[in-house]
Formats: structure tokens, C-alpha cells, sequence
């Protein structure tokens, strides 16, 4: 397992700053996925001073519910201010608990409901190699997420076009041990016609390098993660903390986890 | 219309390079020229509806206009949350082209017949809603609506009437004002036999090729009638009552699914769609004005 970096865990840091503050959860899931979309935003071409960049590349997160980590991670680029995450959920902010492309500079699609964001992203893709644009898609899902049928009907038509400018990042963080767990999702995107990868999804360098691998079509990288990897607390009860937000004394316990991590 | 669905859409992608059909294994062979002329902008994608939506609104995210296109039930009632969410909610355009309106393909049983889709998709924020009569209608309405940028619903028939109505979209046309206390209000190839039921006798008559907008001026017009509504679908009745204190009666579906098989005509016959029960159906109605 590697290391985290200082820029994870601040991120991290945010995340229950927000959580606490907001009193709106989703902790564990947004834990889980943080390196991987940092290693997206690493490696595809965007500028955060303009988000409407035509020549962007493209970053969505099918799992929408991780809104909070997309969120912190847009903070931390520059995309919002980190200031702004404490509004997380609330009436009249911008900030959700599922991302909205009309209201957050950097979400290029509105999710929520799953197995959408991963359809959109195909279509995104194949819209750029018909105009012969370099521009790349990357779109992370979530393994419960693969539960959904729109998942593998999208893979299929990603597959069947050769779209080697997108890439599925799976976040293989086993929530689905409790109903429907696809357990080796590594052979299940080989079978349905992915250039697929293993790897660890904390480890930012192996992500980056992933990403940036040419492939001759579609991309599958299952990213092996733990739902709220960096605080034990965390990571062995993720039933009791899936949307919960900490109390100021639970919040002090788990920054200290973070610190050690 | 399937053809004219064709031809409109061959003479836009000449012209306009934005234009991308993407099919569900239907009307593949009646493509294939258009697929030949221009390769990457006509796609079979596959039996996937839900995940054709997406695609179209990924590609209309990126400034293409897509075309969706298979039968009318997997397309729109099976895809419902797809509308909604990835075109209607992140404000995605595109344009959903169905094809076996209402009981067309009676012979299939049930799981082909679609008649409540006009009727779901006007509820969803942003989406446009049409229903062609013939072919003529069709190609108006396409080349009015297309590269708007909101997804608009088209619904092809086999069965176009074979009237002459000037459309526009978002427009209704009054067929007959004869300055009666009753009105008829109908859409699509069902003006056929409406026309045909009542055209001898003393009522208004109004059409509409487009659902959702309603044209609510031309209902204001007829709010002091009683008004008909003579529909093989659901949609029509509920978006007239946009208008508020209409009095307005309904001949059409049952409450039912039509387990019969034969053509629409057979079926039509069997819940009074035919031009004799709609001429009954209107008598009755009469009756009870005079």
C-alpha cells in the first residue's frame, strides 16, 4: 500500500471539516476515491481559471453520491473555494450531495441516479473521435454502480467502437459484499472487450501511470480501494458511517487517524 | 414516416455535419446509404436503449445533434429515467425518434404497444413533445426542432392520415369552426378517422402535431364549447387541461391492456376508434348539449 500524499490527506482533512459542518455524510465513499480522481485530474488537460476550456479533457464521476470527494478534490485544484465545501448540502448552495454540471465549476455532467454518467461518457468520446479531436473522457464508476445494466450496455458500445479515449475507473471498494459483488470485475471488463488493469487505487503513481498507458480501445482500470481509507474508524464500520456526518468528538478522534495514515 | 424519417434526416446530415443517428437495431437496412455516405455519423449501436440515450446526450454535449432511434416502447417508457436525468436535467439535447405508435404493431401483443409515452414524457421539465400525423407533418417538424438543443420527441406511425394540415410547431390548427357548443380536439394519424366521423357533423374540430408546448391561446378559444378529446393515446386529454376550467370529456383508452392481435384497425374498431365508433361516440356527446 503506498504512502498518501500530503495533498490526499488534506483533501481528506476537508472532507470531515465539510461532513461536520454540513451534517451531510457520504465519508467513506468519497475516501475511497480520492486518489483516483486526483490521478484523473493529474493527468488529463484541464485549467481550473477556465472551465470551460474547449480543448478540456473530460472527468466524470458516474458514482454521483461521491459528490463530496469530487468536490474537496476541485477545491484543492482551484475550481472552488475550500471554504465553500462547509455548504455542502445546504439550501442555497451550490454543493449537493450529488454533483450538478449547471451550479459546479469543473462537473461536466449532473449524476446521481447510477449507471448514467458512464453512458454519457461513451457518448463524449465517440463525439470527439468523430470530430478527430485528441480530447480524452475518464469516468469513475463504483462496483455497486456495476450492478447496473447501463454499466456493461455503455462498456459494449465503448468496446464495440474502439473508443481508446475513454477510460472506466472502477472503484473496487467491495461495497457490494452485502448484495450483489462482481468478484473479479478485472475479468468481467476483459470479457466484455476492455484493455483492463489491476492496481492499487490509494496509489496515486500507479493510477497516473494507468491513465496515461495507450490502449487500442476502451480502458477498464479496476482500482482497488478501501471505503474510508485513512481512518479505521472509518474503514471497519462503513455500514454505521455511509451517509453519517461525525460529532465534533468523533470528528477530533478521526483527524488524528488521518494524521497517522 | 419511417421513410420520411429517412430522407428529412439524409438531407439534414448533407447539409449539416452535426447530425448523428444513433439506432437500436431498427431501421438498420433503410440507414445503410446514409451509413455508407457518412460512416462516423450513423450508428447501429445495439439492442441498449437506456444506454443509447446517454450516448446521444454525451454527443449532444459536445455540440453534435443525435438522433435516437427504435421502437417506441423500449426507447421512451423503457428509458424514462434516462430522459429525465441525463438529456432533460443536464440539459442535454437530442432528438428521440420512435417508431410503432400506439397499437401499430397490434400483431405483437401488448409489450409492443405503446400509448402512454406521450403522455410520461410531457411531465419531464424541457422535453419537447410531438406527434407527427403523416410524413409531411414529420419532415416540418424535425427541420423546425432538431438542432435546438433540447430533446424533443418525435413519434413515427405507420398509419399517417392523409390530410393536408399546415403544421407549425407548438401550434395547434383548427380543422372546423362551425361555432358549436361542442369541440373536438385530436392528434396524429387519428385525425384520419376523426375527420372521417365528423366532418357532416355540427362541431369544431382542432388538431394538434404537438403536445408538450400545448397550444393553450387556441384551447382559450374553444374554453366556452364543451370540449372532446378523441385520442389513441394518453397525453393529449391531460395536456389540455393546462388550461384551467375546461370542461373536457375523453373517448379513447380503456383502462385495459388491448390483448388482441390482428392490425390497428382491428383494434382500433374494438375500443371505438374507427370512425363509426368515434361518430358515436360524438353523437352521444352531442346529445347531451342540444
Amino acid at each position: 500500500m503506498a504512502a498518501m500524499t500530503p495533498f490526499c490527506r488534506e483533501i481528506r482533512r476537508n472532507i470531515l471539516t465539510a461532513s461536520r459542518t454540513s451534517g451531510h455524510g457520504h465519508i467513506p465513499t468519497s475516501f475511497s476515491v480520492i486518489e483516483m480522481i486526483c490521478a484523473a485530474y493529474d493527468t488529463l488537460r484541464h485549467d481550473p481559471k477556465n472551465p470551460q476550456w474547449p480543448e478540456r479533457d473530460i472527468f466524470i464521476l458516474s458514482k454521483g453520491h461521491a459528490a463530496l470527494g469530487l468536490y474537496a478534490v476541485l477545491a484543492q485544484y482551484g475550481y472552488l473555494p475550500v471554504e465553500e465545501l462547509k455548504t455542502f448540502g445546504a439550501f442555497q448552495s451550490r454543493l449537493g450531495c450529488h454533483p450538478d454540471r449547471l451550479k459546479v465549476p469543473g462537473v461536466e455532467v449532473s449524476t446521481g441516479s447510477l449507471g448514467h454518467g458512464i453512458g454519457v461518457a461513451a457518448g463524449m468520446a465517440l463525439a470527439f473521435k468523430i470530430a478527430g479531436s485528441p480530447r480524452r473522457v475518464v469516468t469513475l464508476i463504483g462496483d455497486g454502480e456495476a450492478n447496473e445494466g447501463s454499466v456493461w450496455e455503455s462498456i459494449m458500445i465503448a468496446a464495440n467502437l474502439k473508443l481508446n479515449n475513454l477510460t472506466v475507473m472502477l472503484d473496487f471498494n467491495r461495497s457490494q459484499v452485502r448484495s450483489l459483488q462482481i468478484p473479479n470485475p478485472a475479468e468481467r471488463f476483459q470479457a466484455f472487450g476492455c484493455d483492463t488493469m489491476d492496481v492499487d487505487g490509494h496509489d496515486l503513481e500507479a493510477l497516473k501511470a494507468a491513465l496515461i498507458r495507450p490502449a487500442e480501445t476502451v480502458k477498464a482500470i479496476v482500482a482497488r480501494t478501501i471505503k474510508g481509507q485513512g481512518c479505521p474508524t472509518l474503514a471497519h464500520n462503513v455500514f454505521e458511517w455511509h451517509r453519517k456526518s461525525p460529532k465534533p468528538e468523533e470528528l477530533e478522534h478521526l483527524m488524528k487517524e488521518l494524521e497517522v495514515a | 414516416m419511417r421513410r420520411q424519417f429517412k430522407d428529412t434526416t439524409f438531407d439534414l446530415a448533407t447539409r449539416d455535419e452535426k447530425v448523428v443517428i444513433v439506432l437500436g437495431d431498427i431501421s438498420h437496412f433503410l440507414f445503410m446509404p446514409l451509413q455508407e455516405k457518412f460512416p462516423t455519423r450513423v450508428y447501429n449501436m445495439g439492442i441498449c436503449e437506456n444506454a443509447l440515450i446517454s450516448v446521444a446526450a454525451g454527443l449532444s454535449a459536445q455540440g453534435f445533434h443525435p438522433f435516437v432511434h427504435t421502437i417506441n416502447p423500449f426507447l421512451t417508457e423503457r428509458c424514462v429515467e434516462h430522459i429525465k436525468d441525463d438529456l432533460c436535467y443536464n440539459q442535454f439535447g437530442a432528438n428521440i425518434i420512435s417508431t410503432g405508435a400506439s397499437f401499430d404493431y397490434a400483431w405483437d401483443g401488448a409489450t409492443h404497444h405503446c400509448y402512454g409515452e406521450l403522455a410520461i414524457l410531457r411531465l419531464l421539465p424541457g422535453m419537447e413533445v410531438t406527434q407527427p400525423g403523416n410524413r409531411q407533418e414529420l419532415d416540418t417538424l424535425i427541420r423546425s426542432q432538431y438542432n435546438n438543443g433540447r430533446p424533443t420527441y418525435f413519434r413515427l406511425s405507420d398509419h399517417g392520415h392523409t390530410l393536408d394540415v399546415p403544421v407549425k410547431f407548438g401550434r395547434a390548427n383548427i380543422l372546423k369552426d362551425a361555432g358549436s357548443k361542442l369541440t373536438i380536439m385530436t392528434a396524429g394519424p387519428i385525425l384520419g378517422n376523426v375527420m372521417e366521423a365528423v366532418q357532416d357533423l355540427p362541431v369544431n374540430l382542432v388538431y394538434f402535431s404537438t403536445i408538450k408546448p400545448i397550444d393553450r391561446e387556441v384551447i382559450e378559444r374553444f374554453k366556452h364549447t364543451k370540449i372532446l378529446v378523441v385520442h389513441d393515446a394518453h397525453g393529449l386529454q391531460e395536456a389540455i387541461h393546462e388550461v384551467p376550467d375546461l370542461s373536457v370529456s375523453y373517448h379513447g383508452l380503456p383502462d385495459r391492456f388491448c390483448v388482441w392481435y390482428g392490425t390497428v384497425h382491428d383494434i382500433r374498431k374494438q375500443i371505438g376508434l374507427d370512425p363509426a365508433g368515434i361518430r358515436q361516440a360524438v353523437q352521444s356527446r352531442l346529445a347531451t348539449i342540444r
